[in-house]
């Protein structure tokens, strides 16, 4: 009982500590956690995303300054989920925020998980980047955000959260520049209801009404039902000629496309960057492929500058497969967390010197182009791609320019 | 003895029109809601009964192995929707392993499909068959408690297995045009898929129902499910003729794989759970242990489905799903044709 009491103590005085050890500035390693989706067809997207991340740090050298800069990837899945899982994500979370050599936080890929790990992150405060997130509500308030959106997921009042990918207002305002860009006149929306979908449907919607498209419904799916055919009669009897999917693969888009296509064939159907990936792509049908377009922020490789161009050589040949959308991403939010840390400095072992360095980016020269970090830890990249889709790969299109 | 025969009997024989409305209450409102529905918007509703009805046979066959279990060892299989999944992952495997795709001709399709159905239905009826020698059997004597956890157990052992097999979701070749409109009644488009499910379920019904009803082995289990102690006093091996219905849930588990993938056009590793939880409230809805039961329970969970879909979107279906179970166990615990389950 005293034994187990004082080890108690003991643990406390070692946590308290090794906290004020790792603001001050001591450590001679300091962890870089990553958290995806390795599991259920988001792995393909994620573990290229890894690599992507992987190869900034290897690129690095994998020391700044004194620090040597450990990586630990973690995965916010389980099997029986097959996507995010909400307990997976916080067991993630809380494994960075208790680890006292944590420096900065990867992930999610999913906003809707970020959603739970931002919070946690937050009262540790530990610098937390996605690579891939794009929920509005996230980072700003006003349409396309929730109600107490997003003061909740900042318990200390102070922000600690960023990304790397423009977010959904501009994502949004890109897919209605582009139906209207393929004719359409009405627009049925389906979400699958999480923090993304719902979030990207409702920015869509904005952007969709502003632009002069009809709306002729929002709803939400039964991501667990094992088909949409009822929904794609209601869409065929609305007289929609377009339909766009605010959702993700994981959540039935391949089977959303198989029946809205069967119950319209002659309907355009749109998805966001939550399905530019192969499982998704390469799942479609050829007819299915000829009236699918995707808006990605990921570009055609050559609108990148030298260095994006590099990054895309550098991988293939170091993985031996051309990345997932989602992989130059991955490689950015690494560079930016590296660059924040070698610019703290000194105070480079400081988690708030860090976090502080990481909202002052400023024309920051990457591998996505030059840019800057708001102060609500938004990029100031706008850039949307329009891709359509044959031979069940993506196809770039053309570049979107939002009109806002 | 007779004293005690002759009031139930004429209360059977007169039965008041009060206790008549409360034991039919639940038909009533559905035939009512229905009504309704058909007279607001008749086009759409009788594509949604349509649409529900077809989507529900490959629930009935899921929710029949639930019931042919629970009806002979009184044991909530689990791990059925998993043995479906699995079902689904043989056919499909079996079609990429010949090539077999929309294009290939009439006949080889037709043989390719008849084969996936024989391969899913061997593979999924030897696996349930394996889980219960490994899972259950083991457990037979023990506290109920116990299987209930290796069900669970087995069920998570075989999504895992799903995963490795096939990590993402995977596209079925259309084999069948699953989603052309085949004829054309009263502005309702009957799709191939529609056909073909109720083309294979209803042999297969009435192959149970025969198999149950009228051969020996059925005789057996019937007899075991009433009271495996007086089966086994009878010269019944209780051990085999549970093996036996083992076999037959994951023979239709099997085929309802096999249609599920031509229906749907997509098989995803964990399609096993959310289809085995309303298989099993089918099955719930019927009566535990009750075949008719289970089927009606399924094609009613479909329509309903289908409707709530249309109606009230899809988002609160499987609450409205759910709402319409807790009123009939409310209105009905025994389920809407009674429990058939172990006397005493």
């Amino acid at each position: 009982m005293a034994a187990a009491l004082s080890l108690g103590v003991a643990a406390c005085g070692s946590k308290k500590s090794s906290s004020s050890s790792s603001s001050s500035s001591a450590g001679k390693t300091l962890t870089i956690y990553s958290s995806l989706p390795l599991q259920g067809d988001s792995r393909p997207q994620s573990q290229s995303v890894v690599n992507g991340e992987k190869l900034a740090l290897e690129q690095a050298g994998g020391k700044i300054g004194n620090f040597t800069i450990k990586y630990t990837s973690l995965d916010d899945a389980t099997a029986a989920a097959g996507k995010w899982d909400a307990g997976a994500v916080s067991n993630n979370a809380r494994k960075a925020a208790q680890d006292s050599g944590t420096i900065a936080y990867l992930g999610e890929f999913n906003s809707g998980a970020s959603a739970i790990s931002i919070p946690i992150l937050n009262q540790a405060g530990i610098l937390q980047v996605s690579p891939s997130n794009t929920a509005f509500g996230l980072t700003k308030s006003g349409p396309g955000a929730d109600k107490g959106e997003p003061d909740k997921y900042y318990p200390t009042g102070k922000r600690t959260y960023g990304r790397v990918v423009p977010i959904d207002d501009i994502q949004g305002a890109a897919q209605a520049t582009y139906q209207k860009d393929k004719g359409c006149t009405k627009t049925y929306i389906l979400n699958d209801k999480e923090v993304y979908g719902k979030g990207v449907g409702s920015t869509t919607q904005a952007a969709l009404k502003k632009i002069g498209i009809t709306v002729a419904g929002n709803d939400g799916i039964d991501t667990k039902a094992a088909n949409f055919r009822t929904l794609a009669q209601k869409i065929k009897a609305s007289g929609a000629d377009c339909m766009f999917f605010g959702g993700i693969t994981q959540n039935k888009a391949v089977q959303v496309w198989n029946d809205v296509h069967a119950a319209v064939p002659t309907a355009k159907l749109f998805g966001p960057d939550g399905v530019a990936e192969s499982p998704f792509t390469t799942k479609l049908s050829a007819d299915e492929q000829k009236v699918t377009f995707v808006t990605n922020p990921t570009l055609d490789p050559k609108l990148y500058p030298a260095s994006g161009q590099k990054f895309f050589a550098d991988y293939k040949a170091k993985f031996g497969a051309d990345p997932e959308p989602y992989a130059i991403y991955g490689y950015e939010a690494m560079s930016v967390v590296l660059d924040s840390i070698k610019r703290a400095a000194d105070k480079a072992g400081d988690r708030q010197a860090v976090i502080d360095a990481f909202f002052a980016t400023k024309d920051k020269e990457s591998v996505l182009g030059t840019y800057s970090i708001d102060q609500f830890g938004d990029t100031t990249l706008s850039d949307y791609g329009g891709n359509t889709v044959s031979g069940g790969k993506l196809v770039f299109d053309k570049v979107i320019k939002a009109a806002k | 003895m007779e004293a005690a025969t002759i009031p139930s009997e004429v209360g059977a024989k007169r039965p008041s029109p009060l206790a008549f409305l409360s034991e039919n209450i639940l038909w009533f409102l559905f035939g009512a809601a229905l009504a309704y529905y058909l007279a607001s918007d008749f086009t759409t509703t009788l594509n949604d009964v349509k649409t529900g009805l077809s989507n529900g046979t490959i629930w009935a066959l899921i929710a029949l192995g639930y019931t042919l279990v629970y009806g002979i060892i009184e044991l909530i299989n689990f791990a059925h929707g998993e043995v479906f999944m699995i079902g689904s992952f043989v056919s499909v495997s079996l079609w990429q392993t010949l090539g077999v795709t929309d294009a290939t001709s009439t006949l080889l399709i037709v043989l390719s499909i008849i084969l996936a159905t024989l391969a899913a239905m061997i593979a999924c009826g030897s696996l349930n068959v394996m889980i219960e020698r490994v899972a259950y059997r083991p457990l037979r004597n023990a506290p109920k408690l116990a299987p209930l956890i290796t069900a669970i157990g087995m069920s998570f052992i075989l999504q895992n297995v799903g995963l490795l097999w096939r990590p993402t979701p995977d596209a079925s070749p259309d084999l069948i045009g699953s989603q052309k409109t085949l004829f054309t009644v009263l502005d309702v488009g009957i799709l191939h898929s529609d056909v073909f499910a109720v083309a294979v379920t209803v042999p297969l019904l009435i192959g149970l129902l025969w198999f149950v009803g009228s051969t020996r082995y059925g005789k057996a289990m019937r007899a075991t499910a009433q009271d495996p102690d007086a089966a086994r006093l009878m010269g019944i091996d209780v051990d085999r003729t549970v093996a036996l219905t083992f076999l037959l849930g994951g023979v239709l588990a099997g085929a309802a794989g096999m249609i599920y993938a031509i229906y749907n056009g997509t098989i995803q590793f964990n399609q096993g759970f959310t289809a085995g939880l309303i298989a099993f409230t089918a099955a719930v809805m019927g009566g535990i242990g009750n075949l008719k039961g289970a089927v009606i329970g399924g094609l009613m969970i479909g329509v309903v489905q289908s409707i709530s879909d249309t109606h009230f979107g899809q988002v609160w279906t499987p609450a409205i799903v759910f709402a319409i179970l807790i009123l009939i166990m409310v209105f009905r615990p025994q389920g809407l044709f009674g429990e058939e389950v172990r006397e005493g």
